[in-house]
């Protein structure tokens, strides 16, 4: 790979950018296990602030790029810089003010939540010796764990366990937090709690990077998007940047399909019927290249078409990804 | 972005790293909460126990090899009981903590953390073998104390002193100081056990292998030592010094062999970390 899709929508020329405004880079980042290819050669950018949503399908290398920028994993070629630091040599410096919750939580059986927590705290360079009580303390209150913060972890069901896993991370105020599927396990409660606590991170200035196969969840936090697949990336960019790529024009819902066609057909606008499988409502689909959208409806109401709804059709993220990610075969 | 922004230490200026009595301590802790570091000290107790209240119960006058210089000489029983200990349980015992330390921390996923704090890999490795180190005292401690405590009690002695095995006796002092030797001793052949452990810990996720390794490693020895023609093998196998033990109950007391054991044990002290440090520089977590 050549090219630099950096996710940053700023116009900057790549290599002007100053280090210090990406919370994380991959420069040509790769990993070869044996003969599989997990990372081909990814550069990404992540702008400081931005919550980055990391999508694609099991095994196309999501969890593996994480890890080599977090310095846990050694890349078989290219270089990962983490908060301006080089990855693995200055991430002493990096990996302090760095939370992560990678490959699901990792905690010992025979201590309780707070006691796991209390552990990690005391590993963390950037916590205090008398900091450390209030700070578990806080961290299980945000997530919902007060109450079972006593009992052992051995008996914790998997939502807990993922909630203790976002505790840790959520111990002190960091400048990068990076989430791997956060939501695995979690009930709709859970979930809601990780976009609260993902935004709660993003208005204190926190850089979020988030992989997950919950497509909606990703769309409702994120500013920013990549797509991977087989190991590369296949879209990378501002949220709402991407989707506007994917519009496809205005959808017009109506029981009256045929007329509704001809009169807009009539009017040069090219239409045509729209694929309804799921639902019992006939619609038609307007392309963007006619006369704009009040025009048509006022023709369309004059005709005598019943229209019960008009909007613009935008892809959702579940739909690009779809496009992005499916084999064309 | 214009996201405001908390006012988070500067990257540069910020501590890298937690001291290294925090790490330590938070390292003991985390051995002494361990429920099988707990029982497995509670079985190291009771072996002087059991083995006081079996001389006790045998016909009186002594009998035969070490368990029978223990009749009627109740000081005798702490180094008779690390003595017997040392060709299997307390391996076993530095085994089992040092595949907890790193494959086992691997296991539970708790190395990524520890790693991502982050604890450097190097520290990491000093950290662990603390704490193998502890495991390595407390058990060869355990062994002493309820052995002094139950030869005294249950066995009796010979006047508040020490009956050697060459026939003389020496005072209760001196006798202490014997028993303090062969635990010193002991605790050197154990951290040689131990951090060969934790170099096969640092190359697996898989508690079990460790453990597997250590024993398996014994048996070899073992089994290597008795055939004759592989006898240049002996003075690289570290076993072969582990009678050396029993040692500091003759009188006078032959250096010789406890020097070279602990000479021996310090090359496998050296070669394990050496590997381990090596491993744990590269693993991934």
């Amino acid at each position: 790979m050549t090219t630099m899709p950096s996710v940053d929508a700023a116009p900057a020329p790549a290599g002007a950018a100053p280090v210090a405004g990406f919370a994380a880079r991959a420069i040509g980042l790769r990993k070869v296990f044996g003969h599989t290819v997990a990372v081909d050669g990814i550069d990404l950018d992540v702008p400081a602030g931005a919550v980055l949503g990391m999508l694609g399908p099991n095994g196309s290398g999501k969890t593996t790029l994480i890890r080599m920028l977090l310095g846990l994993t050694r890349p078989t070629a290219g270089a990962a810089e983490l908060l301006g630091q080089p990855v693995p040599d200055g991430t002493d410096r990096a990996l302090p003010h760095v939370g992560a919750l990678v490959e699901g939580p990792g905690f010992h059986p025979f201590l309780s939540g707070r006691e796991n927590l209390r552990r990690a705290a005391t590993m963390e360079p950037l916590l205090g010796r008398r900091e450390i009580p209030d700070a578990v303390d806080v961290a299980l209150e945000r997530v919902g764990l007060s109450a079972a913060a006593d009992r052992r972890f051995r008996g914790y069901s998997l939502g807990m366990k993922q909630r203790l896993g976002l505790a840790a991370v959520l111990l002190l105020p960091r400048r990068l937090v990076v989430l791997d599927e956060p939501t695995n396990g979690l009930d709709p409660a859970g979930t809601r709690d990780v976009r609260r606590i993902i935004a709660e991170l993003h208005a204190a200035g926190t850089t979020v990077i988030v992989s997950s196969h919950l497509l909606a969840e990703v769309e409702a936090t994120c500013t920013h998007v990549v797509v991977l697949q087989a190991g590369s990336l296949v879209a990378a960019g501002e949220l709402h940047t991407l989707l506007a790529a994917g519009t496809t024009g205005l959808v017009i819902t109506t029981p009256d399909v045929d007329l509704a066609l001809r009169a807009l057909r009539g009017a040069g606008a090219t239409a045509y019927r729209a694929e309804r499988t799921s639902s019992e409502e006939q619609a038609v689909v307007v392309a963007d290249d006619g006369p704009p959208a009040p025009e048509l409806i006022a023709l369309l109401v004059g005709e005598g078409v019943a229209v019960h709804e008009a909007r613009r059709s935008r892809t959702n993220l579940e739909e690009l990804f779809a496009r992005l990610t499916e084999d064309p075969s | 972005m214009t996201a405001a922004v908390l006012p988070l230490p500067a990257v540069d200026d910020a501590p890298r790293a937690v001291p290294l009595y925090r790490l330590l301590g938070a390292e003991l802790r985390w051995v002494l909460r361990r429920p099988r570091t707990l029982v497995m000290l509670g079985l190291f107790a009771l072996v002087p126990v059991l083995i006081s209240v079996g001389v006790a119960l045998a016909e009186a006058g002594p009998g035969e090899g070490l368990i029978g210089a223990v009749a009627g000489n109740g000081l005798m029983l702490p180094v008779v009981a690390i003595t017997l200990s040392l060709a299997l349980l307390l391996p076993l015992a530095v085994a089992m903590a040092a595949a907890d330390a790193i494959a086992g921390e691997a296991a539970h996923g708790t190395l990524r953390g520890l790693l991502l704090a982050p604890v450097g890999r190097l520290r990491l490795v000093g950290m662990k073998a603390f704490g193998v180190l502890v495991v390595a005292t407390l058990a060869v401690l355990a062994l002493a104390v309820m052995g002094v405590l139950s030869g005294l009690i249950v066995v009796g002695r010979a006047e508040g002193q020490l009956v050697t095995l060459s026939g003389t006796a020496v005072g209760p002092g001196d006798a202490l100081g014997r028993i303090s030797l062969v635990v010193l001793w002991t605790i050197g052949q154990l951290a040689a056990v131990g951090a060969v452990a934790l170099a096969v810990s640092a190359l697996t996720e898989h508690p079990s292998v460790v453990i597997a390794s250590v024993l398996g490693g014994l048996i070899v020895f073992g089994v290597l030592s008795a055939i004759p023609a592989l006898g240049w093998l002996e003075p690289y196998l570290l076993t072969t010094g582990w009678t050396a033990g029993v040692d500091v109950v003759r009188d006078p007391m032959p250096a010789a062999g406890l020097v070279e054991s602990s000479l021996r044990a310090l090359c496998y002290v050296t070669v394990g970390t050496g590997l381990t440090v090596y491993r744990m520089l590269r693993r991934d977590a």
